[in-house]
């Protein structure tokens, strides 16, 4: 029983449920209480036990689906279909000992049970027991590669006793090449390495779903984001927002610390109750501090747009730590995109956002002093200017000036860069002057560097 | 195991669903699987779902079942542990202080020096910081229970983060450490059901501890049985008819569907209209119980008569 509980257990952290050790022992009791022999009662009571939010219901229900799911053996598994639990071989496999399987263990045994027999009896029931155990004793479970099927198989055919079956078949056939008997052996060894086959398949589906979708995801986040391709869009999204939870639960709970304020009267009396009223511990009115305003400015021309469109992407999903952000979007002429980006879904607006301003070629000049019109008087010392791109201004004027006087105004103007430090300063990169107005330049290449970033702003704004 | 010879999990969800019902709630498998779990492996359930399918109700409909009382605690930002836990009550503490003074001269009769008389003083330390001058508040109340108690703590998802983790302790163990008297202990585990409408993510550390039971919209079979019980008078055709409409409402894109209390308020304002079935004339008048944005109502408007039309097929 443990030993099928911890198997999907593993089956369910493959899926991405978090299952806590505590969890797996709850788990156990409910087990004991409901067993295994109502398969929908099963299924409430682990669910309940150990998935714990909408999502998780959902991949638990795939995955339970799966995990106890027949594979169907021989003539189709018509000889047990009548009874609700037969059906299961992950049910079956659970008693310990006394089971008929156990035929099935390694020399094939006992002469009724031996593979040959199973096969030509038909025994689907037994046969998917035998099957079942060979999967134990092999340790199916363990498989984590596509490449270790083949392995996989043929241990588990090893296991059922197949020498056997091929030396009786090898003896048939040589006695009589015509014999009908032998071409129906070969017949009944194709269907049961198809089964096995499937058995196979299925575990691998079970115990590694999600390992190449992590792999994945690795790989991204430290790809360049200017050379990620569209069709990963989807995944980086994902990704994105995955972090984003990650930072606001991070800083949610900064958020709340408090800073020292006014004599909270009540509560001081409350908790000095123990002194007999003498004022030894003094509580002090909390006072939340006001939430980050970030101005993010994004050239969205070229090779900057696909990182833009990211940091635009990050900025929109961490809203309940940064709730305020206005942006702005420039190449040639400088655009407010904020009440689009409020309207529309993000990666609508996003589409919509490098469609409107990503035409044109650069003028950091124009961008800045019509920035410097639009936000100067919103500008305060709790305001983080964000600005992104690549500083190159076609040989025009850079716009320092106009970026400086922001700068004199604003909490803290950051300058992104998604080029690598080498390139700063070649050609028409205004870094140096630009980068002067600022309070720090960082590069900005992965997206890891943009959760840095982000998780800066959301820490130090408190 | 054979099928006549039910298990004993078996035995109990059965009887669990028989019972809720006879206290007007209708369960889903589910559900009674949860309250009957909870009660086996004493954990508290923490319930999810949209708001209006009987979160709330379920704890109120346990606590009926079990024939004990409920103690309802319902959570808001700011909720402290003075609010939800105890308080000591300071006008009795400065009464009693004021009338015994004079008991004091008494006391101290025959002490000789501060020391002496201090020592005295101390014999009667805890008399002030004691139960009898404690405030409980719902949680305490429930822990003190005689009986047991079924405690209910609405909308989790209202409180504070650091409320959350105040609660860890009475989830885990069913205690709770009060400075002045020490750790009190539930003398029966209450039954603890928690409600969270998801307007924030509860913590893992709180989620660890409950079972979890998401309650979705019920299917129209179970609806219909739940206005069945609810609104009796109602007749079966214009219940079949009005448990269509609703689900097929639910289908559409609304920024609030109606949930079963409105089914419900809808059955009873349709039984007080002594409506023979549905007609588009009637659902636009009434639709205002159903839907509670005008968005919602404007939208729905122009599908009125298909969406009644497919009603009236089902009666």
């Amino acid at each position: 029983m443990t030993q099928v509980l911890s198997n999907f257990i593993k089956a369910l952290r493959a899926a991405d449920v978090r299952v806590s050790t505590a969890e797996t022992i709850d788990a156990a009791g409910a087990l004991e209480m409901v067993g295994f022999d109502e398969r929908p009662l099963l299924k409430h009571a682990l669910s309940q036990v150990l998935a714990k939010s909408v999502d998780d219901k959902q991949r638990f229900d795939d995955c339970f689906e799966t995990f106890f799911s027949p594979i169907e053996v021989g003539d189709n598994g018509q000889a047990d279909a009548g009874t609700p639990t037969g059906n299961e071989s992950d049910f079956d496999n659970s008693g310990d000992g006394g089971t008929p399987g156990d035929g099935g263990a390694p020399g094939g045994g006992g002469d009724d049970d031996s593979l040959m027999a199973l096969l030509e009896r038909g025994d689907a029931a037994a046969l998917q027991q035998a099957m079942a155990n060979a999967a134990r004793e092999v340790q199916l479970q363990n498989i984590r590669i596509f490449t270790q099927r083949g392995m996989y198989m043929r241990r588990i055919l090893e296991n059922m006793g197949i020498e056997a079956f091929d030396d009786a078949l090898y003896q048939t056939v040589k006695a009589d090449d015509n014999d009908p008997r032998g071409e129906g052996l070969r017949q009944l060894k194709a269907r049961l390495i198809e089964d096995v086959a499937e058995l196979v398949d299925k575990q691998m589906l079970l115990y590694t779903a999600n390992s190449g979708q992590r792999l994945r995801e690795e790989v991204l986040q430290k790809t360049p984001l200017g050379r990620v391709e569209m069709r990963d869009f989807k995944v980086m999204h994902e990704l994105v927002r995955k972090l984003a939870k990650r930072l606001v639960s991070l800083h949610s709970r900064r958020r709340s610390v408090s800073r020292r304020g006014q004599l909270d009267v009540r509560q001081t009396i409350r908790r000095n109750i123990e002194y007999d009223g003498l004022m030894f511990d003094t509580v002090w009115k909390r006072v939340r501090v006001d939430r980050p305003k970030v101005i993010a400015v994004c050239d969205v021309s070229g090779s900057v747009a696909q990182v833009a469109r990211f940091l635009l992407l990050f900025l929109y999903s961490v809203s309940e730590v940064i709730p305020k952000v206005r942006a702005f979007a420039f190449s040639n002429q400088l655009g407010e995109v904020t009440d689009l980006f409020k309207s529309l879904p993000v990666e609508q607006a996003l589409t919509e956002t490098l469609n409107t301003w990503g035409m044109g070629s650069t003028d950091y000049g124009g961008a800045l002093s019509e920035l410097e019109r639009l936000t100067i008087d919103d500008i305060d010392h709790r305001t983080t200017v964000l600005m992104l791109g690549d500083a190159r201004s076609n040989y025009g004027d850079p716009g320092d000036r106009a970026l400086r006087r922001i700068h004199n105004r604003a909490r803290r103007v950051l300058w992104l860069n998604p080029e690598p430090r080498p390139f700063w300063n070649s050609g028409d990169s205004e870094m140096q002057k630009l980068g002067s107005c600022c309070d720090r330049v960082e590069p900005c290449r992965t997206l890891r560097h943009l959760e840095q970033v982000i998780s800066e702003i959301a820490r130090t704004a408190i | 195991m054979s099928a006549a010879q039910q298990s004993p999990a078996r035995q109990g969800i059965t009887d669990m669903l028989a019972g809720l019902g006879n206290s007007g709630y209708i369960a889903s498998e589910a559900i009674a699987t949860v309250v009957y779990l909870a009660q086996a492996l004493s954990k508290p359930v923490l319930v999810e779902g949209p708001p209006g399918v009987g979160k709330t109700e379920l704890a109120y409909a346990a606590s009926q079942l079990l024939e004990k009382p409920l103690i309802r605690l319902q959570c808001y930002e700011g909720l402290d542990e003075a609010k939800a836990l105890y308080e000591w009550k300071y006008g009795k503490q400065l009464l009693y202080t004021q009338v015994l003074k004079e008991k004091l001269g008494d006391l101290m009769a025959g002490t000789q020096g501060l020391r002496e008389s201090i020592d005295r003083l101390h014999e009667f330390d805890d008399t002030f910081f004691n139960e009898e001058f404690l405030e409980p508040r719902p949680l305490l109340k429930a822990l003190w229970a005689e009986n047991g108690a079924v405690l209910l703590i609405d909308e989790i998802d209202k409180s504070d983060q650091e409320f959350e983790a105040f609660l860890l302790e009475l989830l885990q163990d069913y205690q709770i450490s009060i400075p002045e008297i020490g750790t009190v202990k539930a003398k029966i585990p209450p039954l603890v059901f928690l409600t969270s409408n998801n307007t924030r993510e509860i913590g893992d550390a709180l989620k660890r501890r409950c079972l979890h039971l998401y309650i979705p919209f019920p299917d129209s079979k179970l609806e219909q049985s739940i206005i069945e019980s609810r609104v009796p008078e109602l007749e079966q055709r214009l219940r079949q008819q009005l448990v269509a409409f609703v689900q097929s409402l639910r289908g559409l894109d609304l920024k609030k569907v109606p949930a079963v209390s409105e089914t419900i308020d809808w059955a009873r304002t349709l039984l007080l209209l002594h409506a023979p079935e549905l007609d588009n004339q009637l659902v636009r008048s009434t639709l205002n119980v159903l839907l509670k944005f005008q968005d919602d109502i404007e939208h729905v408007d122009a599908e009125i008569p298909a969406l009644t039309r497919a009603a009236n097929k089902h009666g």
